[in-house]
């Protein structure tokens, strides 16, 4: 079959291809084999499957994954229970001061899951900042599965919030009124319209939430690790930076929680693609929505609470804890200094050189992320060559791989004694690991938008005397540019402050904004680790948001 | 009719041009040539291979099997695998959604064929805005495409076609996004523009008086082949088909056979007309609108019932169904409305019924 041919496709699918092969592929094929041939290690294909066996029967093996799937459906049992009720008053009722909470909501999205949990340890354990306000405390009730749960669903939930608020919202302007119209009272309207159009939606983001959570690394380590409560992350940690390292171990593992994320993220992509109904124009509007009447009160109870419990208490915990002079002097007026903030500034055990080393880092890896993205983008959606089958799966496979698989796959590809050169022990490993993590987002960002392109205008151009990469350069990268540039601000937000492959694989010597507040929390330096969150969370989001408003009032679409 | 230019002179050819999709034929072997300074019309329904065939001769696809030249040179050809992309083939496209780039001007639009040409700023501007010009909207070249309303994007997507003076333009269902007024103002506004421009052009279109009015030679396509090309005078008197008579709805076809001294209706006993001697078997015939007369029911009129009535502008166009036939359907055009279920009387005038040829009866 012969098929488009645009002879300017081929350097962006050359370009993609490299650019997925030295990320994704490498670090992927290496877990697997390693998987299957336990003395890889040493050249030898021997024995194939047969650590498959021995790991499988570990019986700590089984009750990790157990534990990883039960921490998952808890997470997303808990955020359905909050995040559901919320949505729907949201959809279809006046909710009072609906704006300001939508913004709350939206700042767990800004707080690293670990950050968060940092900040709840300082409020619930001992004598901390509920003990000192209430005269109790919980922790007991935050080093168990109950508590991670809650933590974990405080920082998650916004996600399925904001799915739920805005597919019930669209559905019943558009389906439900119908159904109104041909006799269908409100309430036989939302269980026989609105409620079955909404239900993928929601699956989808509930499927989000349970990726999110089985492949989570600072809350289990931070919180599970007292109870005794692994999962598969936290045990995959171990064997690799624990002597005796285990590296066929940890790469079964990892295959298990790949297994477990692929299935999640395909289970997803699949409602979202069938069975979706979400639409994306029309704007909420406040017409048409019930009066709360009697419920008035309760309701902003709830989203007052709520709000308070996802974005205030880890917040106000991280600032209270930066701003103390000692943690054992408590919440007083006299506690109170910026001496914290001044010592990052002072780079008090290298915090500006993480600092440094974070920004480069996001740079780099949204610079990468977005040259894939694109290119690999346009090569799936817009052309039909041979190989874009090979390009797409290789995008996909990131999805479904956690960071501390992809730190595994990277330290088993780079370390065979055999290489004449390796980024291993430099600073480029966390690159190549930041590129993988981060690589569906600009992809996600990119093919959207390609697909919103009619193909037409690539035609238009090229039967007006464009070359193929002319035709790109002018036609679709301008006009795919704000969403690519977006997606490229997101990458850079998420890869300075990213955790577990931080941990597991940045050279010896060189830290980042999440290794360090990491370090100084474990060393007792908790103050000077609060103050790197505080600028963390400020810079990674402010700035993003700071260079976007700029994009757009310039003319982000200039010609 | 013309005389057919052969591929050497020609301004666009295609010979013996296949597209295959994997099992799916969508193209079965096209042969067409187009002279200078002439239109061609592709009609036929949706999903005939019209616009298939405007891509292969764009570049935005390449054939399986055979061939295209322009002017004479061989853009594509299957068998040698040469295959020239669109940018080297010289041509101006107008597309079906108009497909102006939203991050350029109305001007950057239509400069844009000359940009690519290499041709310099001063010169660009100008013809730029003579393209305008002639299309009328030189007062709108600093606009966005999406301030302009359909009627006049569709102009500037004309004006982008029109402005680096190719040797071949192609339009793909330009005017099918416009409502009716708009489009039959536009029709006549093209045509007035490919004359005076002189302009070589294909024309893809699934509306017969489209593609009647603007072009020189149309060819009715169906299935993935050529069921007819010819003048839009040839293929109004002798459609080659029934399918194509059907298509450019010029009267209703029916089934005859022979009973005795008469050319009757198939299956029935309503004659048509006499037969001559030696006129043997069944025949597949065209009734034109224009040979019928209908009126009340008389004595020599065919008896028949009015299904549904459609105003035209010059009257009101029936379709009836014959008394006493297998399902025959007849068009008929009355002065006064005809209502659904009425019984009308028909005068059927024989001698402008068409024979089709595979089915002519023996020499009358």
């Amino acid at each position: 079959m012969k098929g488009h041919a645009n002879g300017g496709s081929a350097p962006a699918a050359w370009l993609a291809i490299a650019g997925l092969v030295l990320v994704v592929a490498v670090p992927f094929a290496a877990v697997v084999l390693q998987g299957i041939f336990p003395n890889l290690g040493q050249g030898s294909f021997s024995g194939p499957f047969s650590s498959f066996v021995a790991t499988l029967n570990d019986s700590a093996l089984i009750g990790m994954a157990g534990n990883t799937v039960l921490l998952g459906a808890c997470v997303v049992l808990a955020s359905a229970l909050v995040a559901v009720p919320l949505g729907v008053f949201r959809a279809l009722y006046r909710v009072p001061l609906a704006p300001l909470w939508d913004v709350l909501l939206l700042v767990p999205f800004m707080i690293p899951p670990y950050i968060a949990t940092l900040g709840w340890i300082m409020t619930l354990q001992p004598r901390g900042y509920l003990q000192q306000v209430l005269g109790f405390n919980l922790a007991p009730f935050l080093f168990s599965l109950a508590g991670m749960t809650v933590v974990m669903a405080f920082n998650t939930f916004p996600v399925v919030y904001f799915a739920v608020s805005r597919t019930v919202e669209a559905v019943g302007a558009r389906y439900a009124d119908v159904g109104r119209v041909f006799g269908a009272t409100p309430a036989k309207a939302f269980w026989r319209i609105t409620l079955p159009l909404s239900a993928p939606g929601l699956a989808a983001s509930l499927m989000l939430v349970f990726a999110a959570a089985i492949e989570e690394y600072g809350t289990p380590a931070a919180l599970g690790r007292r109870a005794g409560f692994q999962v598969l992350v936290t045990g995959i940690d171990f064997r690799i930076s624990d002597w005796p390292i285990d590296l066929p171990g940890a790469s079964i593992m990892s295959l298990l929680l790949v297994g477990l994320s692929l299935v999640t993220f395909l289970g997803q992509r699949w409602i979202l693609s069938r069975r979706s109904y979400q639409t994306v124009n029309g704007k909420p509007t406040a017409k048409d929505k019930r009066p709360l009447g009697a419920m008035k009160l309760p309701v902003v109870l709830a989203f007052a609470i709520v709000s308070f419990l996802a974005t205030g208490v880890p917040l106000l915990s991280i600032l209270a804890t930066a701003l103390s002079r000692t943690i054992s002097g408590g919440l007083a007026l006299d506690n109170m200094s910026l001496d914290n903030f001044a010592l990052v500034f002072q780079n008090s055990a290298g915090a500006l050189g993480a600092l440094a080393n974070s920004f480069s880092l996001g740079i780099g890896t949204a610079l990468i992320t977005g040259l894939i993205g694109v290119t690999a983008a346009y090569t799936v959606v817009k052309t039909k060559i041979r190989g874009r089958l090979a390009i797409d799966t290789l995008t996909i496979i990131p999805n479904a791989l956690p960071g501390i698989v992809v730190a595994v796959g990277l330290i088993l590809a780079w370390n065979m004694p055999w290489l004449p050169a390796t980024p291993y022990n430099t600073p480029f490993i966390l690159l190549l690991a930041y590129c993988c993590i981060l690589l569906p987002q600009p992809m996600r960002y990119a093919a959207a938008a390609f697909q919103h392109i009619g193909d037409n205008l690539e035609a238009a151009a090229r039967v007006f005397g464009a070359s193929g990469v002319t035709a790109f350069r002018r036609i679709l990268l301008p006009l795919v540019f704000p969403s690519l540039a977006s997606a490229m601000l997101l990458v850079f937000a998420l890869a300075s402050r990213e955790l577990v492959a931080s941990v597991v694989i940045a050279p010896v010597g060189m830290q980042t904004i999440a290794t360090f507040i990491w370090r100084q929390f474990e060393q007792g330096s908790i103050g000077l680790g609060m103050a790197m969150a505080f600028i963390a969370i400020l810079i990674t989001t402010l700035l993003p948001l700071l260079l976007l408003a700029l994009l757009r009032r310039s003319g982000l679409v200039a010609e | 009719m013309t005389s057919e230019p052969d591929a050497t002179t020609a301004a666009v050819s295609t010979a013996d041009l296949q597209l295959h999709y994997g099992q799916t034929t969508v193209l079965k072997g096209i042969d067409i040539a187009l002279g200078r300074g002439k239109t061609l019309a592709l009609l036929g329904p949706s999903g005939c291979g019209k616009t298939t065939l405007l891509r292969l001769v764009a570049g935005l696809l390449a054939p399986s099997k055979g061939s295209v030249s322009i002017a004479g040179k061989v853009v594509a050809d299957a068998a040698t695998g040469a295959f020239a992309p669109p940018e080297k083939r010289n041509l101006g496209m107008v597309f079906q959604d108009y497909a102006l780039w939203p991050h350029m001007t109305v001007g950057g639009n239509v400069a844009f064929p000359l940009e690519m040409r290499g041709i310099g700023r001063t010169e660009r501007q100008a013809r730029t805005m003579r393209a305008l010009e002639r299309v009328g909207l030189s007062a709108f070249a600093d606009r966005r495409p999406s301030d302009l309303s359909g009627g006049q994007q569709q102009r500037v997507a004309i004006a982008r076609a029109i402005v680096a003076e190719p040797q071949l333009i192609l339009f793909d269902e330009p005017l099918s996004n416009l409502d009716r007024e708009l489009r039959e103002n536009m029709v006549g506004e093209l045509a007035e523009l490919i004359a005076s421009l002189g302009l070589t052009a294909i024309y893809v279109t699934h509306d017969h008086s489209e593609a009647l009015t603007l072009a020189d030679q149309v060819a009715v396509m169906r299935a993935g082949r050529v069921e007819q090309l010819a003048s839009p005078d040839a293929l109004i008197a002798r459609p080659a088909t029934p399918e194509v008579a059907d298509f450019l709805r010029l009267g209703g076809i029916a089934d005859l056979e022979r009973r005795g001294e008469s050319w009757n209706f198939k299956g029935s006993d309503i004659a048509l007309m006499p037969a001559a001697t030696g006129a043997v078997g069944t025949a597949r015939v065209l009734i034109p609108v224009a040979a019928i007369m209908p009126g009340d029911m008389q004595p020599g009129r065919l008896a028949a019932t009015v299904l549904r009535s459609q105003f035209r502008g010059d009257g009101h166009l029936a379709t009836v169904s014959l008394a006493g036939t297998d399902h025959v359907e007849l068009q008929v055009l009355s002065r006064i409305k005809l209502r659904p279920g009425e019984s009308v009387g028909l005068a059927i005038d024989s001698n402008q019924v068409r024979w089709f040829e595979n089915s002519l009866p023996s020499p009358q």
